[in-house]
């Protein structure tokens, strides 16, 4: 069976169920890399220029690391999601990057996905992806069906149950994740609620944002994620902050960052890589967001590879000891 | 309304030209400098490149002078360029300046669509005027870069180092002045002339140096403290792709019409990297695979955190065509000294190289 891996990393925490179902539905086998260790992301720092950023350098050695176990690598290159959005060049010069940096790599399976160029393209693109697979174009409509079907339930169910994406994976496709990240009831209070906002790549990648997600539930925290929103709830907080998404990943940062300032979180935990071109600008149209409310803390928290343990600990601690002492107060203020 | 707009390069003796041939109020800051810099840096998000610092200096120096529209660029589907000016809008608006943002589209507004909007700013003159001056400042333009281009040739050759630049200065101002097609024309080969007349050594062989990368930071001298005399003084002759004309004519206004000089630089960087990945990464990667015989060495220039240029960074090293690449990085922590010393091994090792291509070549192996 042809074995097609799929890195752990970018786009995978959005695509991966989706993907998993297209390849499988045309009878390949799908390998997954490994969750991030210090080894992969050295490995991947390895190969690229310093200036690049870490999600990058973090999926780099997650493709290193599928280099023997498969025939194919999937690495489309995402331009746009939506009408008229425009996406971060690391994401369009990916699979060409990564062919340049690993030449070791196995063939590279490279699709333009750009739907402002309209769908023909895209259906076209699809197909001459699925050719890698079968001659038979019937089947790879099928498949492409089975995986739009699975992206719509796999959105659905972060969205209406409050999970995040790896708890969801974990249920669609029963694999196991690492485990720390637990979700609770997070809709039935929004109280004591901090907001995570930031891409997927980095909200949900333990290694690289030191479980920030299992370190705020330990100081009693509710977390709540920009996936737990509907697209319309993002959509109409990036119309009120910024006019119209500009970025195709604009929702993660700008629309769920609007939505929790405005909507009841106590507190909102902005997370972005160093030298991220897109979220230097969106975090700041947040940031100043917060500064015009007054109403919600807000906090910025720039990952790197050198990001030591000690300093995020120590941040975490005075952002939450800083939300606590506000909620006293207002307790207070109300008896 | 008073308008301001931000600089790059030799931009405004153009833009100057067409806003006084209409009638149009507007202030140009002054030319980008330490204070300029400043202002940008401490206004701006620490992550962003130099020319959004520079860019956000600028239009506060404009808006304390007393401009309330600002002109900038932007558009879809040009790195993060396109968010810029919405950003900048929200910083002017928070630093208490009641300003209005004017973005000129440069993938959406055609050229049509360009000359509407500036009808719109200059209250609605006559057509005839408003191309007949539009004209003129692309005159200006050419006028400036065929001089420039003549400055090149004459900078490594040069017995007493800076006559160009200084010539350079003196014809950058002339043509800024000047106000008809004639007074134009008689100041390019005045200038042209007195460059040819300046005392060069005959021998001289200099090496040819390519400088490819962003657009902003490769035509504003400023951002890279003046890397073209640099190299000029160190007897190298540098050779550039985009200039300040082409870019306009192109980005502007052919680009939108279909027609596309850039399409062979493309179709060079196809083996290496196949879609267009924002900004100038593209061109970098082509330019590097089309010049690699003609030229003796590249260097690349590209703002700190620029993504479409990391991406041409980590490509360029793995291509077949094989020649010495040197990529700067403008900041604001750039330093002359830093980057003098970094020329001036570079320039060694192309001159070592051809030292040992020559001698192969004599013995015969």
């Amino acid at each position: 069976m042809v074995k097609v891996g799929i890195p752990r990393a970018l786009l995978y925490y959005q695509y991966y169920p989706s993907w998993k179902t297209f390849f499988e539905e045309l009878g390949a086998e799908v390998v997954v890399s490994p969750p991030t260790t210090q080894a992969i992301l050295a490995e991947g720092s390895a190969r690229v220029v310093a200036e690049t950023c870490l999600p990058v350098k973090v999926f780099l050695g997650h493709v290193l690391a599928l280099v023997r176990e498969c025939d194919f690598i999937f690495i489309p290159a995402v331009r746009s999601v939506s009408n008229k959005v425009y996406n971060c060049s690391k994401f369009l010069g990916l699979p060409d990057m990564t062919k340049a940096v690993i030449p070791e790599s196995p063939p590279i399976l490279d699709m333009d996905i750009d739907i402002s160029s309209g769908k023909r393209k895209l259906y076209q693109g699809i197909y001459q992806l699925g050719r890698h697979f079968t001659w038979n174009p019937s089947k790879i409509r099928q498949a492409g069906l089975a995986a739009w079907q699975v992206y719509l339930d796999y959105r659905n169910l972060m969205s209406s149950q409050g999970l995040t994406p790896p708890e969801a994976i974990e249920r669609l496709t029963g694999t196991p994740e690492t485990g720390s990240i637990k979700s609770s009831d997070h809709r039935a209070a929004l109280k004591d609620t901090i907001a995570l906002i930031g891409h997927p790549y980095l909200l949900y990648d333990e290694y690289i944002n030191h479980r920030i997600i299992y370190r705020l539930e330990q100081a009693d925290k509710t977390i709540v994620t920009p996936e737990f929103l509907s697209s319309g709830e993002l959509e109409s907080a990036i119309v009120k902050l910024v006019g119209r998404a500009y970025w195709t990943y604009e929702e993660e940062v700008v629309g769920a960052g609007g939505y929790y300032l405005q909507n009841g979180a106590n507190g909102v935990i902005g997370i972005m890589a160093f030298g991220c071109g897109p979220d230097s600008l969106m975090m700041d149209i947040v940031r100043r967001e917060a500064l015009r409310q007054r109403t919600t803390s807000f906090m910025c928290l720039t990952l790197e590879e050198h990001t030591a343990e000690a300093g995020v600990i120590t941040r975490l601690e005075a952002f939450t000891d800083m939300i606590n002492r506000k909620m006293r107060r207002q307790a207070e203020e109300c008896v | 309304m008073r308008i301001g707009m931000p600089h790059m390069g030799n931009i405004y003796i153009p833009f100057k030209a067409l806003f006084q041939r209409l009638d149009i109020d507007f202030v140009m800051p002054p030319t980008n400098n330490q204070h300029t810099l400043s202002l940008g840096v401490k206004n701006a998000p620490e992550g962003l490149c130099i020319p959004f610092k520079l860019i956000l200096g600028n239009l506060i120096e404009a808006a304390d002078l007393g401009a309330d529209t600002l002109l900038m660029i932007g558009g879809y589907g040009i790195c993060r360029l396109g968010y810029y000016a919405k950003t900048q809008e929200q910083i002017l608006r928070d630093l208490g300046y009641n300003i209005e943002m004017v973005q000129l589209g440069v993938s959406e507004h055609k050229l049509f669509g360009m000359l509407g909007l500036i009808k719109r700013l200059s209250n609605d003159a006559p057509w005839r005027k408003i191309v007949s001056a539009f004209r003129f400042g692309i005159n200006k333009l050419n006028t400036l870069d065929s001089i420039e281009q003549v400055v090149q040739k004459v900078r490594p050759r040069e017995l007493v180092k800076g006559t160009a630049n200084q010539i350079y200065a003196e014809a950058i101002s002339a043509v800024d002045r000047a106000d008809s097609y004639l007074t134009l024309k008689k100041v390019q080969s005045y200038y042209i002339k007195q460059l040819n007349q300046v005392d060069k050594d005959p021998q001289a062989q200099p090496l040819i140096v390519g400088i490819s990368g962003e657009i902003y930071v490769l035509l504003e001298p400023f951002s890279n403290l003046d890397i073209e005399s640099e190299l000029g003084k160190l007897g190298v002759e540098v050779r550039r792709g985009i200039f300040t004309s082409e870019w306009t004519k192109f980005s502007l206004f052919l680009n939108p019409l279909g027609m596309n000089e850039k399409a062979r630089i493309h179709k060079a960087a196809l083996p290496y990297l196949k879609r267009d990945v924002g900004g100038d990464g593209w061109e970098s990667v082509g330019e590097k695979v089309l010049h690699s015989k003609e030229y003796d060495g590249i260097i690349h220039l590209a703002p700190f955190t620029c993504m479409p240029e990391i991406i041409a960074q980590n490509i360029m090293p793995n291509t077949k065509e094989n020649i010495p690449v040197l990529t700067i990085l403008c900041d604001e922590q750039i330093t002359k000294t830093g980057m003098l010393t970094r020329l001036e091994a570079f320039v060694d090792l192309l001159e070592r190289k051809r030292r040992n291509n020559n001698n192969r070549q004599q013995t015969g192996t």
